[in-house]
This record gives structure tokens, C-alpha cells and sequence, in this order.
């Protein structure tokens, strides 16, 4: 009877877990089947015609390159700024443990909420109208957890000893920070960005009242009413009123590359995260 | 310098989270002064007469993602009771990265998944039941249950791994079976750890926008007639996030009121996730403790 007990449960999370995996890996696999027969070198260096229907997506990758340089060169400072606050210059458990449900609190928020944010304050009050500067602030946001916690668990791994010896020479702690901080963290922060900028490739929601539009926009001039098309928001339109095949399959491919540059970016931070893993179980 | 530049840009941030909650709660003013605590009530939302009732989308988000969290939970946490209870070392990590991976998936393509597959295998499947579509509050809760099962697995794995191996051993040399050592020691002493993993993935579920909309139908103002009935399921519905991903948002800016009514959705969606993360953490912590 107990036997019996605990080959059933083995066997019950054995399935949930192929379960999980399965639906997951195929749901994937779907994606990748569907979109292979649209890629091809011209569907990344055409724009897009008639609607979705005939050529590439080359506006859309350059104008969601350029959401993820902006929002990762916003968000670097201010990833910096909180991880040093949070380990170097505050004081004290109770702030510390405030500035960290802080983050948590921001990471949890949908992202949405950041699109009408940047809705409000930067097209409706500053009237800029749609920009590319709008959508890196939104996106630098909600990025904005992701990078400041990797880089603060980074910060706390450095043996406490470096910090010493570095003050023992006579370093002021601002010295230290720059001498041996940094210099040691900085993995944190390129891991930290990549999967941040790996989830915002992929957000729709806080780009779309704010810094994208459907087709006829190349490069930004200016900041000012100065769109850029997007990969997520072009399969989000396209997905909601065509039923035109053409369209579909073209559809499916520029799923297929966003989901290949969402993985890509992941799976470039993941030696370093395994390194940091094997630390922590060491 | 450092330590000034460093206080600047936290402070920046911080404002920037700051300004953004007190924008929510500012703008959405209007519609509590002429709506009242109504408005969480309020079951109608006709902009054009003036009213504001914001309860069928409260409905719809709580009915998606309750669907989303009772069809992931038992999967996502029997696969967690798998990774870390089961597998070895390297394949765990193995299962793990994959996971994590899917969890990038964006939410874009799994509306892409929903829209041209999903609704349709709904709208078969239940076909005996006269759905009008296969855009349904059902619809987006499987699609959302999908979506939120990596966070359910690994968070529920990093809970049950934080168990210590010796409770594990102590209860095997007791000689109580592998079954009974996961079940009567290892899940009880996780328990915190798991019900925050289940509440972060509920917030997770409440924020998503985009592949809820593309699937939930956006039928404004529908509320079961019955309770207790399963029907409401195959309807069409709207969610928070669903109607402010919507065209509503861009043409309600002209008119206050309107606009009010649309900021409060986001404030109550601010508040409603904001809690679920906030206690999520509170609750998750003190297991390690």
C-alpha cells in the first residue's frame, strides 16, 4: 500500500511536470513550424507591403533595436544608482528591506500601467506625441527591477574580505565602489540587462499608446512625433484583422523572429547566471 | 560624487514610481466624486450616458484569472514536486533554464497562439453548449494558464528546494516513504513558500494585457445571470486590462469624466496587483525564516 503511495506520486508529478513541459516546448514548436517558411534574407530587409501581405520586417527590427538601446541606456544609471543605494550607501535593515519591496512591488506592476503612465505625462502633458524616447522610458521601467535586483544579488556575493582589504589600503568607500564594486558586479548588470531587455522585446502593451504605429515610419527624426514600427506591435495588429493567408504566414514568421530574439537574448545570459547559480549551491 | 549620483538616479526612480501612482490616483478623481464607491460596483458602463460601473470588468479579470490559477496550479506544482523532489542535479538545472526560457515567451505570441488556434479548439470542444464564439472568458483563462505555469513551476521549485535536505533525511530514516517524506514534510514546510509562488502568478495573470485581449471577446457589460453555473464561462467578456488595451483609452482623453473612469480601472488594477506582489513577498519570506 505504501509502495503503491509512492509510485502514484511519483508518477503524478512525473506527468504534471511532462505536462508542463510539453505544452510549453510544443506551443514553441508550433510557432517555429508555422513561421519557417516565411523567413528568408528578404523578409529582413524589406519593408513591410500591402498591409502585412507582401515584404519584410526590417522597419520593425530596427524600431524594436531602438527600443531596447534606449531603454537599455535609461535604465543602466538608474540600475546602478538603486543597486549602490540599496548596498553601499543605505543604513539600516528596515530600508534596505523598503527600497527591495520597492522593487518587488515595481516588478509585479503590469505592464500596461507603465504605458499610460508614459501616455499621460509624455503624449498628453509634454506633447511629444508617439516617440521612440517615450517607449525606452516605459520600457526602461519596466526593466528597471530585473537589472537592479541582478546586480545587487551580484553586489552581496563579493567576499566581504575584497571590501576590507580595499578599505584597509585606505580606500574611501566611494574608491572602493569604483575600484572593486564595479569592476566585480559588472556581470550582474550585463545578465540583469539581458533578461530585462529579453522581456521588454516582447512587451506590447506600454508601447503601444505611446511610441508605435502600424506602417510608414523608418528611422526617427527628431524626438517629437517620431514613431517607430515594432515587431510585437505588428503581430498584434495583424493578428487581430486579417484572415488573409498571405498575411498569415508573414505573421507567423515575424512570430518566429521575435521569439528568436527573445530566446537569443535569454539564453546569452545564461552561463553566467548558471555560474551564479553553482556559486550560490557551493 | 558617487554617493550623490548614485541618491540621484534612485531618487529619479523612485519619483518616477511616485509620480506615476499619484498620476493614478489624481486623474482617476472625477469618477469617485461622481460615482462614488459605485463605481467598483456599478454594474453598467455606458460612457456616452455618463456611466461609470467598472464591476463587470472587476468580474472578468477575477473570473480569467481564477480560471488561469485552478487549471496551473496542480499541474505547475506537481511539476515543481517533480524537479526539486525527484530529478538530479543537472537535469533539474536542465528543466529549470527551459522553463525559465518559456516564461519569456511574449505575451504577443501567445495571443498569436490563443487567436488562431486556441479559440477555435474552444469553440469545437464546447460546441454542444452553443458558445455565440470562441472568444470567451474560458479562452483567456487556458491561454492565461499557460502563461503563467512557468512562474507557478520555478517558484514553486525555489520554495521546495529551500527545505533543507537534512528534514528530508531525517524523515527517510524514520522510514517513511519517499511519498510520505514530500507529502508530510517537505510540502508543509514549503507551504508559505508555494502559496506566494501562487500568488505572484495570480498577479501575473491579473497584469496581462495583451493575449487576454485578443481573446476575451470585449463584450462590455456582461455578467452572469446565474451564479454558480459554469455557462458564464462560454461568453464573451472584458477584463481591466482588456478595456484599457483598447480603442476606448485613446478617444476617452477629450472628456474628464471619461478619462477618470478609465485611469480608476488602472488604479484599481495598481492596487489589485500591487497588494497580490506586496503580500506574495511578505508571505514568501517569512518561510526562510
Amino acid at each position: 500500500m505504501r509502495r503503491l503511495g509512492d509510485f502514484l506520486l511519483a508518477a503524478l508529478a512525473g506527468l504534471c511536470a511532462l505536462v508542463s513541459v510539453g505544452i510549453l516546448v510544443g506551443l514553441v514548436f508550433v510557432v517555429a513550424q508555422r513561421g519557417a517558411p516565411a523567413l528568408s534574407w528578404s523578409f529582413f530587409t524589406e519593408q513591410i507591403r500591402l498591409v502585412g501581405a507582401a515584404g519584410g520586417i526590417f522597419w520593425n527590427l530596427v524600431g524594436t533595436m531602438i527600443l531596447l538601446a534606449s531603454a537599455c541606456l535609461i535604465c543602466g544609471p538608474m540600475a546602478i544608482g538603486l543597486a549602490l543605494v540599496e548596498c553601499v550607501w543605505l543604513r539600516g535593515d528596515r530600508s534596505r528591506r523598503a527600497l527591495r519591496t520597492v522593487l518587488y512591488t515595481l516588478n509585479g506592476l503590469p505592464s500596461i500601467l507603465f504605458g499610460l503612465f508614459g501616455f499621460i505625462v509624455f503624449v498628453q502633458w509634454l506633447d511629444w506625441g508617439k516617440s521612440w524616447l517615450i517607449g525606452g522610458i516605459v520600457l526602461a521601467l519596466g526593466m528597471l527591477p530585473t537589472v537592479s535586483v541582478a546586480l545587487i544579488e551580484r553586489l552581496k556575493a563579493i567576499p566581504a574580505s575584497y571590501v576590507e582589504a580595499a578599505a584597509a589600503l585606505g580606500l574611501s568607500r566611494a574608491q572602493i565602489v569604483w575600484a572593486v564594486l564595479l569592476p566585480q558586479a559588472w556581470g550582474g548588470l550585463i545578465t540583469g540587462s539581458l533578461l530585462g531587455l529579453a522581456r521588454a522585446a516582447g512587451e506590447t502593451a506600454p508601447i503601444m499608446f505611446t511610441c508605435t504605429i502600424f506602417a510608414g515610419a523608418t528611422w526617427p527624426r527628431g524626438i517629437v512625433e517620431s514613431p517607430v514600427l515594432t515587431l510585437p506591435y505588428h503581430i498584434f495588429i495583424l493578428a487581430q484583422d486579417s484572415f488573409d493567408p498571405a498575411v498569415g504566414a508573414k505573421l507567423w514568421g515575424a512570430a518566429l523572429v521575435l521569439l528568436g530574439l527573445v530566446f537569443f537574448l535569454s539564453l546569452i545570459a545564461l552561463p553566467s547566471r548558471l555560474k551564479m547559480h553553482e556559486e550560490a549551491n557551493a | 560624487m558617487t554617493r550623490a549620483w548614485s541618491w540621484f538616479f534612485s531618487l529619479v526612480a523612485i519619483g518616477t514610481l511616485a509620480l506615476l501612482v499619484g498620476i493614478f490616483v489624481w486623474q482617476s478623481l472625477p469618477v469617485w466624486r461622481h460615482e462614488g464607491w459605485g463605481y467598483l460596483t456599478g454594474t453598467k458602463w455606458f460612457f456616452r450616458q455618463q456611466e461609470f460601473g467598472a464591476w463587470p470588468m472587476i468580474y472578468g479579470s477575477i473570473v480569467v484569472s481564477g480560471v488561469a490559477l485552478v487549471l496551473a496550479a496542480p499541474f505547475g506544482m506537481g511539476a515543481a514536486i517533480f524537479t526539486a523532489e525527484y530529478l538530479p542535479r543537472a537535469p533539474r538545472l536542465a528543466v529549470k533554464v527551459l522553463i525559465e526560457l518559456l516564461a519569456g515567451v511574449p505575451s504577443v505570441v501567445y495571443g498569436l497562439l490563443g487567436i488562431l488556434l486556441l479559440r477555435n479548439w474552444i469553440y469545437d470542444l464546447f460546441a454542444p453548449f452553443d458558445p455565440l464564439s470562441g472568444d470567451t472568458l474560458l479562452t483567456a483563462g487556458v491561454l492565461l494558464a499557460v502563461m503563467i505555469l512557468p512562474t507557478v513551476v520555478t517558484l514553486g521549485d525555489d520554495a521546495l528546494r529551500a527545505v533543507p535536505a537534512a528534514q528530508r533525511r531525517a524523515a527517510r530514516a524514520l522510514g517513511l516513504t519517499r511519498a510520505e517524506t514530500i507529502l508530510h514534510v517537505a510540502l508543509p514546510q514549503a507551504r508559505r513558500g508555494l502559496g506566494a509562488a501562487l500568488l505572484l502568478a495570480l498577479g501575473r495573470a491579473f497584469g496581462e494585457t495583451i493575449a487576454v485581449f485578443l481573446v476575451v471577446g470585449r463584450q462590455d457589460n456582461n455578467l452572469p445571470e446565474r451564479l454558480l453555473s459554469l455557462r458564464p464561462l462560454l461568453e464573451s467578456g472584458q477584463t481591466l486590462t482588456s478595456k484599457l488595451g483598447g480603442s476606448e483609452t485613446n478617444i476617452s482623453y477629450g472628456d474628464p469624466l471619461h478619462w477618470a473612469a478609465i485611469v480608476g480601472l488602472g488604479l484599481i488594477l495598481l492596487v489589485l496587483t500591487g497588494a497580490l506582489t506586496v503580500i506574495g513577498t511578505a508571505f514568501g519570506r517569512r518561510s526562510d525564516a
